[in-house]
């Protein structure tokens, strides 16, 4: 009934993989944010998948617990760039490069 | 029929899922990136509950879509257009490797899926209409992962002081300079 | 017993040595000299209770070698921490320790009040204690360990007074010479391991008494010992190094260089006999050098004037009859004049030493004379160990060196012949060196520099006469624990000889002669007939030295010939100039042209190298965050194939 794991898994690797040039490739660090998100619900759909195929709920457990830890995780990167935005540090990447050897 | 329908909708959703997330990626503008986002977050849900697991979907709208977009969005236009950076840029080789990288990623995804795991992926249990309910999630979560339900919420904590130490520094120096 | 005894031989002074080290200056210089001297006293007796249990046995059962644990193991090759007791080693053990505590008895006087005392009695126990590893040593390994110990002890004790530069030119010279003779030895022994596997006595001696060794390699490894015992003996060629260690303390020059350390090259010869035996052309090259040394050092001892110059001079040259005795194979000949030599030489030694003490450091025999007056006692033992050294019936002298040199007679043929006739000339010349010696020290009118020493102590009338009253007394010839070992081996040197005589009783060859058969034996006859042609060449040597005294003649008048005696025949200024001059020479181009410039520069290149290579290096560390987020990615996507590939 409906397409199997086996597409649910290949939305997700693509998600992921999408997500990871995202995070490569930009130079805001909010559009980084948002590619980190992107890679973490594809994980997401993995666990569920996974969890739709073996019958145990613990796939979705996880799931939501990953969902908790997102959510924290962003709180404390927003808060990041807001401080960085107030002392007028510019939003690149690039151009934030104090841990240069 | 019942089954042709459920075909069309998850290729819809997935469709969405890509799409947005392509967009996200793509655009210049962190506004519009971040409505993709939300585009995103509501097409997976959909797939969420074509998979049987109906709590999480709806948690991901609520908690993901509901609150953490809207934090982002808060972000967002307070900088307004501070936030307007070059798409990319940089050294020329790190386009040319992040393109790599991403593609390799998905080869590799996808050989793993068609070639390696065979046909270990195609027998789905047999699962029962309280599936994907709140009461088996939580059932587990006060049982068999409750170290995992304790330890995210003391995360979920430490987040919230973070944010509010960052925030209160920031004001502090704000006020001071 | 036999064996108890041997161990506690070995390692008491070795245990002596310890103790005086490691208590450093919490013990006063005396309590050093007497841990010292109990400890070499307490060797003896270990050595005596071996040597009585050993007597005790059957002739054929009085070989023992005991193992401590196995120390070296290299595949199939094998080496014990063995001490080997038989009859040789006990004659050595009983030597080293019994001559040995009584000098080191003797050094408490001599060395009282000296700096760094306590420092000297401890090298004097390593001293004893390398020796007897040597003499004691179950196979060549440990042997080759004592060997070379003895040569560390040796540069130890020659470099004492190490203010001194002269003294300090010494020591490296002896080390050098007989690191010359260790290194050949080594080589004699590589050889061997290489022909039999083995460094075990008995492995090595049957390989080669039964012929299972080539002749080139017996050859070899003879020569190999032979340049041991050479340089080890100051045998010439190698033998420039022992006048020099006379900057040594007296003590020293009595135990080391005369009594027992030299000897140990004839020690060699004797233990390893067969493998000489099987090398015959080597075993009589070794009976060559010790005649011509036996010359060579009998004619420099002429015309020296430092006392304990001629004395080693003359260690030289007895020694030489030792080895002409090994070379023909009168193995028991040659250890009996090495006992009685360690008696008559330490003797002479040590009195030279009460009278240098007494004078203060004197040691030019053209400042001393008519000392007779004043040290009666010295005189007198002084004449003892004279006479035994010359060879006068009865003394010890007489009985060893008469065996050596009837046994070349014996020999016969070209060699043998030769061999007697330097022999009876070495014993003149011995008459006439060490009667030389003895008349311008003691007789005659005293010298200024004696009066000077000797008036303060004047105003006693019975002064000297009493000087063993006076024990202890500064006044008297010198101090107790100076002038008892003196006489003890006084009387050693007078009666000593007497346990082996030709035609009546002979037991220390038989001793010996278990462990080592003699390849000829005199005939009584023989014995006699040389005996008397010795004894009148060394009398008439004594007599011309007297007149030649009496007339205020030196012995030797051609200046041409003076000066070449007097320069030791150039052998310094010839190895000097074939060697050392050289090596300084290589050394200092090396240093220019190589150390410099490769070397040292070498090493700041690496410094400059690594640095630039760290700069390159550093530059991964961009600081940009998205370059480390590549690499990150890259590396999962390595990861996902490797696994992806393997499993």
């Amino acid at each position: 009934m409906g397409p199997g794991v086996p597409w649910y898994l290949a939305v997700s690797g693509t998600l992921f993989a999408i997500g990871a040039t995202g995070v490569l490739l930009r130079r805001s660090p909010l559009i980084v944010l948002l590619s980190l998100e992107i890679m973490l619900n594809s994980g997401n759909l993995a666990l569920v998948s996974f969890s739709r195929l073996f019958g145990t709920v613990d796939g979705q457990v996880f799931a939501i617990a990953v969902m908790a830890v997102a959510a924290a995780e962003v709180c404390v990167g927003l808060g990041l760039i807001v401080a960085m935005a107030r002392r007028n540090l510019p939003l690149d990447v690039d151009l934030l490069r104090e841990l240069r050897g | 029929m019942g089954n042709f329908l459920v075909w069309v909708i998850w290729i819809l959703a997935a469709l969405a899922c890509l799409g947005t997330g392509l967009a996200v990626v793509s655009f210049s503008n962190p506004f519009f990136s971040a409505l993709a986002l939300i585009g995103n977050l509501a097409s997976l849900a959909v797939l969420y509950l074509l998979a049987s697991a109906e709590f999480v979907a709806a948690a991901q709208i609520l908690v993901y879509a509901g609150a953490v977009m809207v934090m982002f969005l808060f972000v967002i236009a307070y900088l307004g257009g501070r936030a307007d950076t070059p798409w990319a840029g940089g050294p020329g080789w790190m386009q040319l490797g992040a393109l790599v990288a991403g593609a390799a990623l998905l080869v590799e995804v996808l050989v793993a899926l068609l070639l390696k795991a065979g046909g270990r992926l195609s027998d789905e249990a047999a699962v029962p209409t309280s599936f994907g309910s709140p009461a088996e999630i939580g059932k587990l979560f006060l049982t068999d992962h409750l170290l995992a339900f304790e330890i995210t919420s003391i995360v979920l904590l430490v987040a919230a002081v973070g944010g509010v130490v960052l925030g209160t520094k920031a004001s502090a120096e704000d006020d001071g300079s | 017993m036999m064996v108890a005894g041997a161990w506690l031989c070995l390692l008491a002074p070795l245990a002596g040595a310890l103790a005086i080290t490691l208590a450093g200056t919490r013990i006063s210089r005396r309590t050093a000299g007497w841990v010292s001297t109990l400890s070499v006293f307490a060797g003896f007796a270990g050595a005596l209770a071996s040597f009585l249990a050993t007597a005790g046995r059957d002739a054929a059962d009085r070989e023992e070698l005991s193992t401590a644990w196995t120390w070296l193991a290299a595949g199939d090759f094998r080496i014990g921490l063995q001490i080997l007791v038989d009859p040789l080693a006990l004659t050595m053990m009983l030597i080293v320790t019994g001559v040995g505590g009584l000098i080191v008895w003797y050094s408490m006087g001599y060395m009282a009040g000296e700096d760094e005392e306590r420092r000297y009695f401890a090298y004097m126990a390593l001293f004893v204690f390398s020796m007897l590893m040597l003499v004691q040593g179950g196979n060549l390994l440990l042997l080759l360990v004592g060997w070379g110990l003895v040569g560390l002890a040796s540069y130890l004790l020659i470099g004492f007074y190490h203010d001194r530069p002269e003294a300090v030119a010494a020591a490296k010279k002896a080390f050098l010479m007989n690191a010359i003779g260790d290194a050949t030895m080594a080589l004699g022994f590589f050889l061997l391991i290489a022909k039999t596997g083995s460094l075990d006595f008995t492995t090595a001696f049957d390989a080669a008494s039964r012929g299972e060794l080539s002749s080139s390699t017996t050859n070899l490894v003879a020569l190999g010992l032979l340049g041991g015992a050479v340089a080890k003996s100051a045998q010439l060629p190698l033998h420039t190094w022992l006048p020099d260690a006379m900057e040594g303390p007296t003590p020293v020059s009595a135990l080391i260089h005369a009594a027992t350390m030299v000897t140990a090259g004839v020690y060699l010869i004797v233990r390893t006999h067969p493998l000489f035996e099987a090398a015959p052309d080597v075993q009589h090259l070794a009976a060559v050098i010790g005649a011509v040394t036996l010359l060579v050092a009998g004619v420099i001892a002429l015309v020296q004037n430092d006392i304990k110059r001629v004395i080693a001079y003359s260690t030289m040259s007895q020694i030489g009859y030792m080895f002409l005795g090994a070379g023909i194979g009168a193995y028991s000949a040659a250890m009996f004049h090495l006992l009685t030599h360690a008696f008559f030489k330490a003797l002479l030694f040590l009195a030279a030493g009460v009278v240098i003490h007494h004078l203060a450091g004197e040691q030019d025999i053209r400042q001393m004379g008519g000392l007779k007056r004043f040290m009666p006692t010295t005189s007198a033992v002084f004449l003892i160990g004279s006479l035994a050294l010359v060879g006068i019936p009865p003394l010890s002298g007489f009985w060893s060196k008469d065996a050596i040199i009837a046994s070349a007679l014996a020999d016969g043929g070209a060699l043998g012949w030769t061999l007697f006739v330097v022999a009876l000339l070495g014993a003149f010349l011995t008459g006439l060196y060490t009667f030389r010696l003895y008349y311008l020290v003691f007789h005659g009118e005293p010298s200024q520099c004696v009066l000077d020493h000797a008036g303060g102590h004047g105003d006693h009338a019975h002064g000297p006469e009493s000087a063993a009253a006076h024990a202890g007394h500064s006044h008297a010839e010198g101090p107790q624990s100076m002038l008892i070992p003196v006489g003890v081996l006084a009387v050693l040197a007078a009666v000593g000889g007497l346990i082996n005589i030709p035609g009546l009783w002979h037991p220390f060859s038989s001793w010996i002669g278990e462990v080592a058969e003699p390849l000829v034996e005199p005939s009584t006859g023989q014995d006699y007939l040389t005996s008397l042609i010795a004894v009148t060449l060394g009398v008439a040597g004594i007599l011309i030295a007297r007149s030649a005294f009496g007339a205020g003649r030196e012995l030797v008048a051609s200046p041409g010939v003076r000066a070449a005696l007097e320069h030791k025949l150039y052998f310094d200024e010839l190895y000097d100039a074939l060697f050392s001059r050289p090596a300084q020479a290589l050394a200092a181009r090396l240093r220019d042209d190589v150390e410099a410039p490769v070397v040292q520069r070498s090493l700041v290149q690496i410094g400059r190298g690594t640095r630039e290579a760290a700069g390159e290096v550093a530059r991964l560390q961009s600081g940009l965050l998205r370059t480390y987020a590549l690499a990150i990615a890259a590396s999962v996507v390595v990861l996902a194939v490797v696994f992806l590939v393997v499993r």
